[in-house]
């Protein structure tokens, strides 16, 4: 039996079929871009271990990761922030793993988005699961998926045919998402996940801009407003204010007393959601006992007036250039405060 | 490291270059093999590899005492060590907190307050494949079945060659060794049908088991509530899909890569749901163990030649222990148990009821078998005897009110992949991969390959483990 024919057809028909993809999808719109997952976030967390007193860490959920922006950060302070907020996640178990594992005492801002700070502390619970999640792979990463990760990035930066996501958007191409896209009926009668297209880019320091198309297509913004009211009106559990605060408070007081310097923000929100945080989650019941009890230096979005106005396209997150001006205007809100110090060195 | 990761695809360039490069000697090959082995195990969890070398090193130095001593009180006390030392790293690696778990049961049953933290230790990666691998070579030294490896470096290859170093085929010392002792290169064809092989374990693993099945068993088993008959049989028979193309996956993609170097492995399976019967089933389903399990268990503990009482205790014991080899669960012990029963209950059968078989009631057997095979799958997948219980009542239709919990789609893709699966199987239960593709145009044959290839890089395997990797 002589193999090389069919080896060679296989080669020549796998490079055709795969080019074919590619140029398919580039035709759909798709770019290559980075996966946000665990290794992506393992690498930044890593940097907090030798991070000095001057740095920064962003803590919280999408709202933070969304809202600032790293480039106008740090051309406002001289330092670029480690971007460690998770999407759909608690950042309780985040700053709890930093508070406790770590040295660090440098500046730490913790993103309030009532909704998922205040959810829980079950471990169980997605909110905490979530951010604990990636705290333990950081933990348990082993040598060969660290390599992995990093033989990855070229790949993903330069083909799309290699897009995939650890979230599990509904516009991903692999071959499980695809196929799961495909619906018959619905044999179970429950109601079915909404499509939640991903609606922005992330880089490889986890720089995360929102997508054009959230910021300017009503249409694609809409669908994503709708996975909202389909999570938040399926969200049976009601908030563990207690819980959340006093857990937080207990490692904001071991943080500050070693000399760490903690701010909380909470970012703007716009329409429904907005709406049902005002009515559910209110600034004065969740947000100033959690100010008053931790001491720590705080930023309600509301309070400035150059950020009342700020719109999220699907109610819950800036655009690209609104972030850019919220990042560049709170940084010098929070140097004017000695929230911030100023370490850039022209 | 995984073979569905790019790391390995990098490693294996490396380590082909180096083998087939005029660097070396075969000596240095096969040091540079022994040192990529390690280097395999070691970006694991590199302390971990110390074990390795503990376990190659006392029976390296029990096989040069079997070999040489004759006093047969000082070769027990020899084969003795070697047993202890890899059967307590077993025990406590992997039986340690169920041990502990067990004893605690114990004593609170019998009204002594006891209670134990769980341990926190790691299960070093394929301890079980490895353990079994050098156990064989010191009990065929003592048996005198085997001659002593040549040269330690032998040895230490044989204990840690890496493309069967975590899940096998458990390779017995006489298969292996000596092909180590002369210089090894593949032809051009063995190189490209090893080529073939590993891109048909990846494609069973990271397209068929992963992609196509394991969310559909894992929303199945990791159900609370009870579910319907249908929802039940779809999740167990994507189970037994799954751990078929997962395990077989690896087994292929091992024997390809081996081959790729020149070195033969044996095959691992043998197209098992088309199994007539549990004794054939056991001759088709990872053959390297039950072969392993039938040698230094079932004969010296009598096998067939005691009587028919003690053949039957025989083998519910090597069934049990074969259950409890998989993992440290009672579940596990359950599988066997029933892998047990079925292969006494078969043996009691063919004594009175004889079947000449052909096409007909061979399909009708062959299936009736996968059937009663997916009834021990349950106890196999399921973390907990609820779980099990809930679903064996559901796939007895005894649930008539079960939750509806798939998609029809999901039903549909399982229900066509298994039956594609197992008619696969009877066609090919009398024949090889390698005969088939013999007979098979080279285009047939090329477009296949590109299929499969392309399958898999769309895919996106997220690096997933291979579920023999815990045992």
């Amino acid at each position: 039996m002589n193999l090389k024919q069919p080896l060679f057809i296989a080669i020549t028909l796998s490079i055709i079929c795969l080019l074919s993809w590619e140029i398919y999808w580039r035709s759909q719109g798709k770019i290559p871009d980075l996966d946000d997952d665990k290794n992506l976030w393992a690498v930044q967390r890593a940097k907090v271990d030798n991070a000095t007193e001057n740095d920064a860490v962003l803590l919280g959920s999408s709202r933070v990761l969304f809202d600032f922006q790293l480039d106008e950060w740090q051309a406002e302070t001289g330092v670029r922030p480690i971007q460690l907020a998770s999407a759909g996640a608690s950042p309780l178990p985040i700053f709890h793993d930093i508070v406790n594992n770590t040295n660090y005492k440098g500046t730490i801002l913790v993103g309030v988005t009532p909704g998922l700070f205040f959810s829980t502390t079950y471990p169980e619970a997605s909110p905490w699961k979530r951010a604990q999640s990636r705290v333990d792979y950081f933990k348990d990463r082993t040598y060969a998926q660290r390599l992995n990760h990093w033989l990855s990035l070229p790949l993903q930066k330069n083909f799309v045919l290699v897009s995939t996501s650890e979230e599990g958007w509904s516009d991903d191409i692999d071959l499980k998402s695809l196929l799961n896209n495909i619906s018959i009926s619905n044999r179970t009668g429950k109601p079915q996940y909404p499509p939640f297209n991903s609606f922005a880019y992330i880089e490889e320091d986890r720089n995360n801009p929102m997508s054009k198309k959230t910021a300017t297509d009503t249409v694609f913004a809409n669908s994503i407003k709708t996975v909202w009211k389909f999570l938040i009106m399926g969200n049976q559990n009601p908030p563990e204010r207690e819980a959340t605060t006093n857990f937080f408070l207990a490692d904001a007081k071991k943080f500050m007393e070693r000399g760490g310097n903690l701010i909380l923000v909470r970012c703007p929100s716009s329409g429904w959601i907005k709406g049902g945080e005002d009515k559910f989650l209110s600034r004065e019941e969740f947000w100033e006992p959690l100010v008053n009890a931790s001491k720590a230096k705080a930023y309600y979005f509301e309070d400035y007036n150059q950020f009342k106005n700020l719109i999220c396209p699907e109610d819950s997150h800036l655009s690209a250039k609104d972030a850019r001006f919220f990042t560049t205007e709170l940084v010098r809100i929070m140097k004017a405060d000695g929230a911030l110090s100023n370490s850039k060195t022209n | 490291m995984l073979f569905n990761s790019l790391s390995f695809i990098v490693f294996l360039v490396i380590v082909l270059a180096l083998y087939y490069s005029k660097l070396f000697n075969w000596t240095g090959k096969k040091r540079m093999l022994l040192f990529a082995s390690y280097v395999f195990y070691g970006l694991w969890n590199p302390p971990l590899v110390i074990l390795l070398w503990i376990s190659t090193g006392v029976d390296w130095i029990t096989g040069k005492k079997l070999s040489t001593e004759e006093n047969q009180k000082k070769r027990k006390l020899w084969l003795l060590l070697s047993m202890c030392v890899n059967l307590g790293f077993l025990g406590f690696f992997k039986y340690g907190n169920f041990l502990l778990e067990n004893f605690t049961h114990l004593m609170n049953s019998i009204g002594v307050e006891y209670q134990a933290q769980p341990m926190d230790i790691i299960l070093p990666m394929g301890i079980s494949f490895y353990t079994f691998q050098t156990m064989s070579y010191t009990i065929d030294m003592y048996l005198k079945r085997t001659e002593r490896a040549k040269t330690f470096l032998d040895f230490a290859l044989y204990v840690t060659f890496f493309p069967q170093l975590v899940a096998g085929p458990i390779v017995r010392a006489g298969d292996l060794i000596s092909q180590f002792y002369e210089e090894k290169r593949a032809t051009i064809n063995q190189f490209i049908w090893g080529t073939f092989l590993l891109t048909i374990g990846l494609f069973q693993k990271v397209v068929l088991a992963d992609t196509l099945l394991s969310d559909t068993s894992d929303e199945v088993f990791g159900a609370k509530g009870v579910l319907s008959g249908l929802d039940a049989w779809t999740g167990t028979l994507a189970f037994s899909g799954q751990i078929f193309f997962d395990f077989a996956g690896y087994s292929t993609c091992a024997i390809g890569i081996a081959l790729m170097l020149g070195i033969i492995l044996p095959d691992n399976f043998r197209y098992p749901y088309a199994a007539i019967g549990f004794s054939d089933l056991w001759r088709r389903w990872h053959i390297s163990l039950s072969t392993w399990l039938r040698d230094y268990l079932y004969i010296p503990l009598g096998g067939n030649k005691h009587g028919i009482l003690r053949m039957y205790v025989a083998l519910m014991v090597t069934m049990l222990l074969g259950g409890l080899w998989h993992g440290a669960a009672w579940t596990f012990v359950i599988w066997g148990a029933l892998h047990g029963i079925y292969l006494v209950i078969e043996r009691l059968l063919r004594n009175k009821i004889h079947i000449k078989i052909n096409a007909i009631n061979g399909i009708f057997l062959a299936l009736l078998t996968y059937t009663l095979v997916n009834f021990t799958w349950v106890f196999f997948r399921a973390r907990e005897f609820s779980t099990a219980k809930n679903i064996i009542t559901s796939m007895l239709f005894m649930n008539s009110d079960g939750e509806k919990l798939l998609q029809t789609f999901d039903i549909l893709k399982v229900f066509v992949l298994i039956t594609l699966l197992f008619i696969c199987h009877w066609v090919m239960r009398n024949t090889s991969m390698e005969e088939v593709s013999k007979k098979t145009s080279p285009w047939l044959l090329g477009i296949a390959w590109a299929v499969m290839f392309f399958l898999i890089a769309i895919a996106q395997g997220s690096g997933e483990q291979f579920i023999y990797f815990q045992f």
